[in-house]
């Protein structure tokens, strides 16, 4: 993109209307763009901080940074390497980290590690001379179940007198309130879609009771906060610096300190989980049964190979850790926080290339940000990823509870696997079937595997079936070839 | 007494102030007008602390006292002022 082109579109006189969903160069920072292809984040640096990001790409903080896997890695684009690069700019070409959760579908657990994680590399670049200006969670990807810090252009040379940390307030408002709110209020982690930048003091103030407001977690940052908000103004803002350097590092130190405190508290609260014990609890299957399903999910394992899995309804990871395990990126799904948490903790603990998401296949994450394109829906960062798609024990929610007939359900899986489905039919006198029936027996009641069946038929054929002892069945699907033309029928296959 | 300690944190304060000035914020992301005011009123205190721990110090220092001891005794001053903002 020229200069002139850069102006224009930066007026938003040039505007791609095409209606495809895809994302735009991101264009807050005035540091830099950052733009996407198939392998490659590629940075666009602008100008006004080139030498700046060089300094730091020299630095030793990026190398520590880097070799801790606490930063991505970054590397100088050669001139004409990638399509879009502009020749005589400088160009950062970071590896791909694909598919990525958003904060809103993580867990406590992960806006924890996410927030240690900023801290952790804001107090390292106060001791190297550096800052961090950005402190959002929106900078923090999960590659796997690990945290990592993608925005290279938030570090700058720090003022050696600045007693002030200038991404105090968005770690504050995007990290610590969230949470805390979570604590207090009960307001879902997943209500940050709705604010890029997070909560304001004044937002969770007018919620808290008077007890509350005097919490001294939340004295500070929301009470305080809140009642000098009134006395700032539009004024230009004034920050202490210290007379002696050593004084402001150690101003900092404390500050940055006191976050850590404030977010271990802030996130100690858990959400109630209905079927994180699940596993543990389920008294339709036998021991028996269970080993008789994870044997047969091996053997597919073993016979697919796949290098990238989904697996929708996830619960606590069991068959998630396990595709893990035998070598494949996996991506697990699950609506229930308590679930994905037990999850995310156990892929982080094992060392687990394991991204988990609290999202709900029903219902999937919407696009997000500006002209929705600054966040991808769910469905777009997952469509065609993946070799093998697993479904246990999900079809009955999706039928009895989102009352979603089984043609589009093969629909979406055709979309979402390039090749094999693993799915566990759950029969209508299933205890959990029947659970979830709730009395709409003439709709429901007499659907069979054969519907089943008869609905994937226009996306996949059956290559293996095995019957458990508690009647539920277990199917590997491979998609037709005719894949095109069964989605196409997508919409009109209606099982139920 | 009440008086006498009242005028002691004042002080204290103001120490904490002398140690800081003012520049201009040039900030990307929005520090927030609440919030960068509490960085500055927690800025004092964090440097009254860090005021009254050399001056323990080096007080103790002077009258023979091993510097762990002195180290101790400040690090529990300092945190004192700091663990109320």
């Amino acid at each position: 993109m020229s200069r002139e082109t850069e102006k224009a579109w930066d007026a938003g006189l040039l505007e791609d209307d095409s209606g495809e969903s895809a994302l735009e160069p991101t264009f807050r920072d005035p540091a830099g763009h950052l733009y996407l292809t198939e392998t490659h984040a590629l940075r666009r640096v602008q100008p006004a901080a080139v030498e700046e990001t060089l300094a730091f790409l020299k630095s030793p903080l990026r190398a520590s940074l880097e070799d801790s896997g606490e930063l991505i890695a970054s590397r100088i684009a050669e001139p004409g390497a990638h399509a879009c690069m502009v020749a005589g700019e400088l160009w950062l070409e970071h590896p791909r980290i694909d598919p990525i959760s958003y904060p809103w579908e993580w867990t406590t657990g992960q806006w924890r590690a996410a927030a240690e994680l900023t801290l952790r590399i804001a107090r390292k670049a106060t001791d190297a001379g550096w800052a961090l200006k950005d402190a959002t969670p929106l900078n923090i990807v999960f590659a796997g179940a690990r945290p990592v810090l993608v925005d290279v252009l938030s570090l700058e040379r720090r003022d050696p007198q600045s007693s002030v940390w200038l991404a105090y307030g968005q770690f504050v408002r995007t990290f610590l309130l969230p949470l805390a709110a979570q604590r207090f209020l009960r307001w879902p982690l997943q209500a940050t879609f709705f604010s890029r930048d997070g909560y304001e003091p004044r937002d969770l103030f007018e919620a808290l009771s008077l007890l509350q407001r005097l919490h001294p977690d939340l004295l500070d940052v929301v009470t305080l906060a809140t009642l000098f908000e009134g006395s700032g103004g539009s004024k230009t803002r004034k920050l202490p610096v210290a007379r002696d350097p050593e004084l402001a590092t150690h101003i900092l130190h404390k500050r940055i300190d006191r976050l850590g405190k404030q977010i271990r508290r802030a996130a100690r609260s858990g959400v109630a989980s209905r079927w994180s014990g699940y596993q543990q609890a389920a008294s339709h299957y036998r021991p028996a049964d269970t080993e008789e399903k994870q044997r047969f999910v091996q053997n597919v394992q073993e016979r697919c190979r796949p290098s990238c899995v989904l697996d929708i309804g996830a619960n606590t990871g069991t068959y998630s850790l396990m595709a893990a395990e035998a070598g494949a990126q996996v991506v697990a799904l699950d609506s229930d926080s308590g679930a994905v948490e037990a999850l995310w903790r156990s892929a982080a603990e094992q060392g687990r290339n394991v991204t988990a998401m609290v999202a709900n296949i029903a219902r999937p994450t919407s696009a997000a940000g500006w002209r929705n394109r600054e966040q991808l829906s769910l469905l777009d960062r997952l469509m065609g990823k993946f070799d093998l798609v697993l479904m246990l024990a999900v079809i009955h929610h999706l039928v009895l509870r989102e009352q979603v007939p089984l043609g589009l359900i093969g629909g979406l899986c055709a979309k979402l696997t390039r090749r094999w489905l693993v799915l566990e039919w759950v029969p209508p006198a299933d205890p959990m079937y029947q659970e979830w029936l709730r009395g709409r027996e003439d709709l429901y009641g007499s659907l069979s595997e054969e519907d089943l069946r008869h609905a994937f038929a226009p996306f996949f054929h059956v290559l293996e079936r095995r019957v458990l002892g508690n009647q539920r069945v277990l199917l590997l699907f491979e998609r037709n070839e005719r894949g095109e033309a069964g989605r196409e029928a997508d919409g009109q296959a209606g099982g139920a | 007494m009440k008086k006498l300690l009242e005028i002691a944190s004042i002080g204290l304060m103001v120490v904490g102030a002398a140690l800081l000035f003012e520049r201009p914020a040039y900030a990307y992301a929005d520090p927030g007008t609440g919030l960068l005011a509490i960085q500055a009123v927690g800025s004092a205190l964090v440097a009254t602390g860090w005021y009254l721990r050399k001056k323990i110090y080096s007080l103790l220092h002077r009258g023979g006292a091993t510097g762990r001891q002195s180290d101790e005794l400040s690090a529990t001053k300092e945190d004192e002022g700091a663990s109320s903002l």
